[in-house]
């Protein structure tokens, strides 16, 4: 694979509980490739927000990295201190999170954040203006040079997470984490949303990483998909390969439970029966047996991560040769 | 009003300050307050100029006065002038209130933030620092120390500032702690501020609306001890005018000649209700969401 950006080996991330250590991430395998859009699904709590802020060195304070590393261009961020973290951070890699209503400094006018998140850079007051103008423009929001004189509250949902795009892009990353964008968003802005990150990625050049628990979102956006369960990951591949050829029951099951796949006349929308296991006190062998419907004798060992296609690989036993069907 | 282009522009020439000055003068409650807090200063600053009479040369024969026009409000057991004594007085009173709010301030925002922001066995130190101090009553407090340095302006204004830092420093560590967990504090984090750049770009913006409010609520309290103190003595020395001593004397003389307490007790009052509209209305205009609620 040609220009991997971010390279995360074997990741496991475990919390401190009072019962011992929660095993949030176990052996996290994924990549980046550069000007590629990776998606990363699961349901609450299966660690999507863990990996992320273990990329990115924001972890709570009872999280400990138990193994693995994360190379982003080859240097394992793992080992960096605090002080290059900051120097990384909003220049090579930026981020964007879940609710625009709280990203923005509530009392600050949004030109002077966006100057203030400048101050890397050795310009005058009036070029970072211009510039934080142009950005505002770039994502999409009319008359910039004037709004830029506004308060956070007066511009729409849509709008703020717009601005914080242009905020995290400011300084041209090669790797924008864009942490459920969406989800606080309607349908509409959804879309637009997805549409100017798309479009924002072939101008600017960068790596996205998508994490959303919205599989059409994902289908429209991505190039790539990683699918997480209980803190591994359960399938990865090319986003067509995945969603048309699903080979983990998990992504099955989640497919079947997106509504927008159900053809016939329901009364009660499809769910996957059961819950996420206890990552204190972890099952021996495949996570997903318990609400598998698929389940059989060799679920009690765990599986390999193993290749299907060529651009296509997921963690089940279903997929041993002589055990399929 | 609609947000249109036109009705932006003409905001971006207004520094912040003048934004928040151009509000407060809108708001009825805001420009009484700026008025009253406007008159006590600037007769203050210009006390000296304004004084018809020497407010500490005696003037036995006239003793005792009820108002007149040679004595505005009349004159005390020693015919000094009431007038110039009251606005003397002031003088006083705001070179106590404003060095002890500033330090207060000061204090509190640089304790405050590092409790709230910093870890956790420090965040308990600090605590426990603003709970011995408080815990001692601020009258108590100011006799131990005049006992041991003797009375002056300096030590009141000493007491009052130490015992007002944790009022401060605890209404700042609990906005801080609430900012801290917010999402856009994770969110500059996450694109590299350093833990000074959020203190002082992110956090401290927002903690210093509450704070200024709060502020301009206490200046009356400030000036209000500090007259409770010199009343009790362990203040400003007698012959200089201020407005504890002055309601002191009026208190001995009540039955005699009540111009002296009501002269003294009037420019407290006026104090207390300028700083408390000015700090209402101070309040609403500094928070964006708030401002212009009522004026536009």
């Amino acid at each position: 694979m040609a220009g991997v950006i971010l390279d995360v080996r074997n990741l496991s991330v475990s919390y401190d509980t009072p019962r011992g250590p929660l095993k949030a991430l176990r052996n996290i395998s994924m990549q980046v490739p550069e000007k590629k859009i990776v998606g990363i699904v699961g349901e609450s709590g299966c660690g999507k927000s863990t990996l992320i802020l273990a990329i990115i060195q924001l972890m709570a304070p009872n999280a400990n990295v138990t193994s693995g590393e994360v190379l982003f261009k080859d240097n394992d961020l793992l080992n960096h201190d605090l002080k290059q973290m900051q120097a990384l951070l909003g220049v090579e890699i930026s981020m964007v999170f879940q609710d625009p209503m709280q990203t923005h400094n509530p009392v600050l006018t949004v030109g002077r954040q966006m100057i203030d998140i400048q101050y890397r850079d050795k310009l005058s007051y009036s070029e970072k203006r211009q510039r934080a103008a142009d950005m505002l423009a770039l994502v999409g929001i009319p008359d910039a040079e004037a709004r830029l004189n506004q308060y956070p509250f007066e511009f729409s949902g849509g709008m703020r997470q717009r601005i914080a795009i242009a905020m995290a892009l400011m300084a041209k990353p090669s790797l924008l984490i864009a942490d459920e964008p969406t989800t606080a968003l309607d349908a509409t802005l959804e879309v637009q949303i997805i549409k100017r990150l798309r479009e924002l990625r072939d101008e600017i050049d960068c790596s996205i990483l998508f994490i959303s628990h919205h599989l059409g979102v994902i289908a429209e956006l991505c190039d790539e998909v990683v699918v997480m369960y209980a803190g591994e990951v359960v399938e990865a591949g090319n986003v067509r390969d995945v969603f048309h050829a699903p080979s983990h029951p998990y992504t099955k099951a989640l497919l079947e439970c997106d509504p927008g796949h159900i053809k016939e006349k329901t009364r009660n929308l499809p769910t996957i029966p059961g819950e996420i296991p206890d990552l204190v006190e972890l099952p021996e062998g495949c996570v997903f047996a318990e609400r598998c419907s698929k389940i059989h004798d060799a679920c009690s060992a765990r599986p390999e991560f193993q290749v299907v296609t060529e651009s296509h690989a997921a963690a089940c036993h279903l997929n041993n040769g002589e055990l399929v069907k | 009003m609609a947000t249109s282009a036109k009705t932006i522009k003409p905001t971006k020439a207004r520094s912040e300050l003048g934004d928040i000055l151009h509000h407060l003068v809108r708001d009825p409650l805001g420009l009484v307050g700026l008025i009253i807090v406007s008159i006590i200063i600037l007769s203050a600053v210009f006390a000296p100029w304004i004084v018809p009479y020497d407010p500490i040369a005696l003037n036995i024969p006239d003793r005792m006065q009820g108002p007149s026009l040679a004595h505005l409000a009349g004159t005390d057991q020693l015919g000094r002038d009431t007038f110039s004594r009251v606005i003397m007085g002031g003088r006083v009173a705001l070179q106590v209130a404003l060095p002890t709010i500033g330090g207060a301030i000061f204090f509190g925002l640089v304790l405050g933030m590092i409790a709230g922001y910093g870890p956790k066995w420090l965040d308990n130190i600090i605590v426990l620092l603003f709970d011995t101090v408080r815990s001692f009553p601020t009258v108590m407090f100011a006799l131990a120390v005049v006992a041991l340095v003797g009375p002056s302006l300096n030590t009141v204004i000493f007491v009052i500032m130490v015992t007002s830092i944790p009022t401060y420093g605890r209404v700042v560590r609990t906005l801080t702690q609430s900012l801290r967990n917010s999402e856009f504090i994770d969110a500059e984090r996450s694109l590299g501020a350093s833990v000074f750049r959020i203190m002082t770009v992110h956090i401290l913006p927002n903690v210093l609306g509450p704070l200024a409010v709060l502020a301009a609520m206490d200046i009356p309290t400030v000036v209000g001890l500090e007259a409770g103190l010199s009343f009790l003595g362990m203040g400003v020395k007698p012959p200089t005018p201020s407005w504890g001593s002055l309601l002191n004397d009026g208190y001995n003389l009540i039955r005699n000649t009540p111009w002296l307490i009501i002269a003294g007790g009037i420019p407290l009052i006026l104090t207390t209700l300028g700083f408390t509209f000015l700090g209402e209305a101070l309040r609403d205009v500094v928070d964006p969401k708030l401002r212009g609620r009522g004026s536009k």
